[in-house]
């Protein structure tokens, strides 16, 4: 069974189509990027996903719970790191773990194994003691990221995850993510060709709300000729469903 | 239940953190009130009664909580600009366990405002020491749950530019119509029917009832007393309806 399986997934505000009738599958420890221009419906389909939002029609089973009867059941399986940095401002590093981690329903000991768990995919060790609104932008981001971990999704979702970063911060943040591949499954919306190129297992291409594409790079770049993720997918979204 | 009242727990103790590290909010929240407690019982108290430390005292309390509802707002409305609500929405907690969570933060500050202005009252004037300071511990936390209701309804509804004017209206309101720092006797009738119907004054009287007693209380104070009380369960009514709804589908 796959992790995720979208069926026929639509949101409309009124007269607008911001997601229409998506459906995918998704195996279990495959990490799936989602490109698009602004406006394709990516972070849409995350937050319906999440239970954030509720969909218009269709559905979405992750491990098998819909997004639609089992939202309590689905949110115990996964976690999102959304566009925005998400963080407890005026707390510590280590304290905003452990906050993640109690709410969890963890216990100390559980807590403490989450702990090191994300400082070490992350390197947090040497910032655990600062308050989160004393860290660079950067820094402030891998925590937002790291929290999404802490609670042991089985799927996870990021959302645009180094939006704003500068290219070291970018590439650390990249491994770190790289290191979590096969560990849980994951969605990945992003702007960024190279980051996609860098990650996913498998890449689905969104404009205004369609799907146009799924498949590997090497399907990608089969398809259209191209030998770049970002020349295929100027090639796919300027030319429509081609 | 183990489970919730956990996360409640969780939730509070991270809320009171934010608080208790904002020196914004433990500015408003006591010095300010607490250095015009003194500086108007020094400045006034021998030119009117207003200011006697008798009155002083407990409309300083209630208008020390005014200022609940903007930090309450402000944390809720930050937390929501930030996406930090959003994400923990994506947790198992449930909108009580919110809600819960923010009001409680707040217990902790309505009692160390209480216990603080009448200490330094009674400091000042001891004419003031008695059982009433003692019953004003359970009145204050009740008239502060209109407010924190309001916060969280402000910090629902208004954006984290928006929240400090709205609530400066709730507090302008505070001591505009509670009768606080002047004498509401020579106001024109219509004015004193429509301080009657607010909260803010019956807020005031009902503290001052309980720390000085009175001949009458059901007038003087289980009236304002059930006025505010129904303020409080309205906005809490309010908040808890309106997070509900924008917490998410489920």
């Amino acid at each position: 069974m796959p992790a995720i399986r979208i069926r026929d997934l639509t949101k409309k505000y009124k007269e607008v189509v911001a997601v229409d009738a998506l459906s995918l599958d998704i195996e279990q420890g495959e990490l799936f990027a989602l490109l698009g221009v602004n406006g394709a419906g990516k972070t849409t389909t995350l937050k319906m996903l999440s239970t954030l939002l509720a969909p218009t029609s269709g559905d979405a089973l992750l491990d098998g719970k819909s997004i639609c009867r089992d939202g309590d059941a689905v949110r115990e399986i996964l976690d999102i790191s959304m566009q925005e940095t998400a963080v407890a401002r005026k707390l510590t590093v280590a304290e905003n773990v452990a906050f993640y981690a109690a709410l969890s329903g963890q216990t100390k000991e559980e807590a403490a194994a989450s702990a090191r768990a994300v400082s070490d995919i992350f390197g947090l060790d040497s910032v655990m003691d600062r308050r989160a609104d004393k860290l660079s932008g950067g820094w402030q981001r891998k925590l937002s990221i790291a929290l999404a971990l802490v609670s042991r999704p089985r799927i996870l979702f990021l959302d645009e995850p180094t939006l704003g970063l500068d290219v070291l911060a970018r590439r650390e943040l990249w491994k770190a993510i790289s290191s979590l591949k096969e560990k849980m499954t994951i969605i990945l919306t992003t702007h960024s060709m190279e980051e996609a190129q860098a990650l996913a297992d498998r890449i689905g291409i969104m404009k205004s709300g369609h799907l146009l594409f799924v498949g590997t790079k090497e399907e990608l770049y089969a398809k259209t000729g191209k030998s770049s993720v970002e020349d295929a997918f100027i090639e796919i979204v300027s030319g429509g469903d081609e | 239940m183990r489970g919730s009242l956990s996360r409640v727990y969780t939730l509070t103790s991270r809320n009171f953190k934010e608080i208790l590290r904002d020196p914004l909010s433990l500015i408003f929240m006591l010095a300010m009130p607490l250095a015009m407690e003194v500086l108007f019982y020094f400045l006034f108290h021998e030119m009117t009664d207003q200011f006697a430390m008798k009155y002083l005292a407990p409309g300083i309390v209630v208008f020390a909580q005014a200022f609940l509802a903007l930090f309450t707002g402000l944390l809720i409305a930050l937390d929501r600009s930030t996406a930090f609500l959003t994400r923990l929405y994506v947790s198992r907690a449930k909108s009580a366990e919110f809600i819960f969570g923010y009001a409680l933060a707040l217990i902790p500050a309505v009692l160390v405002q209480t216990v603080l202005f009448f200490v330094v009252g009674g400091i000042i004037d001891p004419s003031i020491w008695g059982i009433g300071m003692l019953r004003c511990l359970p009145v204050a936390l009740c008239t502060a749950l209109f407010y924190i209701g309001v916060g969280i309804l402000l910090g629902t509804l208004c954006n984290e530019k928006s929240v400090g004017g709205v609530a400066s209206i709730v507090i302008a309101g505070q001591s505009v119509l509670s009768g606080m720092w002047f004498p509401t006797e020579g106001l024109p009738s219509g004015m004193v029917a429509l301080m009657k119907c607010l909260p803010f004054k019956n807020a005031a009287d009902c503290m001052r009832s309980a720390l000085n007693g009175t001949a009458d209380p059901t007038a003087d104070f289980w009236i304002p007393f059930c006025i505010v009380l129904a303020y409080a369960a309205v906005s809490f009514g309010a908040a808890i309806f309106i997070f509900r709804k924008r917490m998410r589908f489920r």
